[in-house]
């Protein structure tokens, strides 16, 4: 019960210290920063740079897990059949499918839907439509499968008489997926180097400050200063590196996104990206709270590395 | 306040800095140390701050064993004592109030109550009108004075303060010795070391301790 009070006290006499001081500490912080101030600029621009090349592959990865989301929602194969025959014929082939295991809904696309379709997806560029005289599309039969089963499935429909072509999306996707794999193995190995090199980079300048600052560090001991009194200047200065890092990152991102975006919608229209906004919002949150964090442990990292040497 | 008992002070290189060094000094005592050069005086309050351990001997100060292994304990012990170096050690680019503030910012003031003091101290050493200068635009003797005033800013139970009047003139020197005198009724114990005799003789109050060759001799100034 009495060490639980004095580790209360203890914790109260800090914030107190922290609140009567905290004018102090962020003026030390700027002294600290001036006396290396072009190492500490170059290190705010090589933490940005770092941590957008990390943002960029997270947001690739982040866009293709998309892509790779929607084909599984939308996991259909197209089967087309000659054009001459019956409607009966073609209502055969669809009870036909239906049978088959791991088939969820069997419906028939006629010519006009399938134009429409066609339209949704050119969007702005469906105006090239217009130029055709006759409606080009063919009728299909839309089959919505479990994308487990789209190698069976596939076997099946090759089995029912009466079926000319068999489309699927198949190789498209496993592409995408591949590649969101790659992209999204690339993103967890540079948070991972990010992480590293912040870490060195906020260590060393922190480093270099205490010794440039050895002077009134050992005036402050002598006069009997605790560690967290003059530790707190560096955990702001590494914090404050970083932030501004975060923040470089943070505004090469928006722009780039802007301009991919603005690249990628108009002649690829059927790539469904996410919202940008949001996409940008969580982007910004992720390198601030990352940015955060590495400054913290970093100023941690100098700090103890200086006080061991 | 303070207890030494036997204390010896040897130096890696071999130089016998303090030898059997007796002492038992109480709260509210004002205490000059004398000698030449050399003699053992800044080793001895090198110890009583904890920046040096006792080769041989006990020594105490204001309850605490001064001995290695301790050193978040001692650094504790230093907040209770107001310490005047004989380089000053003030940090240079800022002010003369900043300088003084530093000494207590950690202590348990609010930063009002801590300016508030620290006018006052600079006003007790005569500096109020340079209080927002820089200090390595001051002289030597108002440095001596700004370190004056962040020992006696913490309200410290112990001053220990090496040649305090070293580098100032007849009228700053008794200021400041009577100054230091005057802590008395604060309770406040003061450990002075000096080559100033003729400040002392002014005095009359305190206790005198010679040092030579690292052997203490002591006589009672009232």
């Amino acid at each position: 019960m009495r060490a639980a009070l004095y580790i209360k006290k203890g914790w109260i006499d800090i914030v107190k210290t922290i609140m009567n001081n905290f004018g102090y500490f962020m003026k030390e912080a700027r002294t600290i920063i001036k006396i290396n101030f072009m190492s500490n600029i170059l290190s705010i621009v090589s933490i940005g740079l770092i941590l957008f090349f990390a943002a960029a592959t997270l947001s690739s990865w982040w866009i293709s897990n998309q892509v790779v989301e929607i084909i599984e929602d939308e996991a259909e194969i197209n089967v087309y059949f000659a054009e001459d025959i019956d409607k009966k014929k073609v209502e055969h082939i669809i009870n036909n499918i239906e049978t088959l295991a791991g088939v969820e809904e069997v419906r028939l696309v006629d010519e006009n839907e399938a134009y429409h379709r066609m339209e949704e997806i050119l969007g702005k560029e469906a105006k090239v439509l217009q130029y055709l005289d006759d409606n080009p599309f063919s009728p299909y039969i839309e089959v919505q499968i479990d994308l487990k089963s789209m190698e069976s499935v596939i076997e099946g429909l090759k089995n029912i008489e009466g079926i000319d072509q068999i489309r699927d999306n198949k190789e498209i996707f496993d592409k995408v997926r591949n590649l969101s794999s790659v992209l999204k193995t690339l993103g967890y190995i540079f948070i991972v180097a990010v992480g590293a090199s912040t870490l060195i980079i906020i260590s060393h300048i922190i480093r270099t400050g205490i010794y440039e600052n050895r002077e009134q560090i050992n005036t402050l001991i002598l006069l009997g200063a605790p560690d967290g009194f003059i530790s707190f200047p560096f955990i702001i200065e590494g914090m404050i590196l970083t932030l501004g890092g975060g923040l470089l990152a943070s505004i090469i991102l928006s722009l780039t996104l802007r301009y991919a975006y603005s690249v990628m919608t108009g002649p690829l229209p059927f790539i469904p990206l996410p919202d940008q906004k949001s996409m940008v919002t969580n982007l910004v949150s992720m390198i601030m709270l990352l940015s955060a964090v590495l400054g913290l442990l970093g100023s941690l990292f100098g700090l103890r590395s200086a006080k061991s040497r | 306040m303070i207890e030494a008992e036997g204390v010896c002070l040897n130096y890696p290189d071999g130089t016998m800095a303090l030898r059997n060094v007796d002492l038992h000094i109480e709260p509210g005592e004002m205490i000059y140390i004398t000698g030449p050069s050399g003699s053992g005086k800044t080793s001895l309050l090198k110890l009583f701050i904890g920046i040096e351990f006792p080769t041989d001997g006990k020594l105490t100060v204001l309850g605490q064993p001064i001995i290695r292994g301790q050193a978040s304990k001692i650094r504790q012990m230093r907040r209770s004592i107001g310490p005047v170096f004989q380089d000053f050690r003030l940090v240079n680019g800022r002010t003369a109030i900043e300088n003084v503030m530093l000494g207590a910012r950690f202590l348990d003031m609010s930063n009002k109550k801590l300016k508030e003091n620290a006018v006052i101290a600079l006003k007790k050493v005569g500096l109020e009108k340079k209080m927002f200068s820089m200090v390595e635009h001051l002289s030597w003797g108002q440095c001596q004075r700004v370190a004056i005033a962040r020992a006696i800013v913490r309200k410290p139970r112990l001053i220990i303060a090496d040649e305090p009047t070293g580098n100032l003139d007849k009228d700053n020197a008794i200021n400041i010795m009577e100054l230091f005198a005057s802590l008395k009724e604060e309770n406040t114990t003061v450990v002075i070391t000096t080559h100033a005799t003729h400040l002392i003789n002014n005095l009359r109050e305190g206790r005198l301790i010679h040092i030579e060759s690292g052997i203490i001799h002591q006589e009672r100034l009232d």
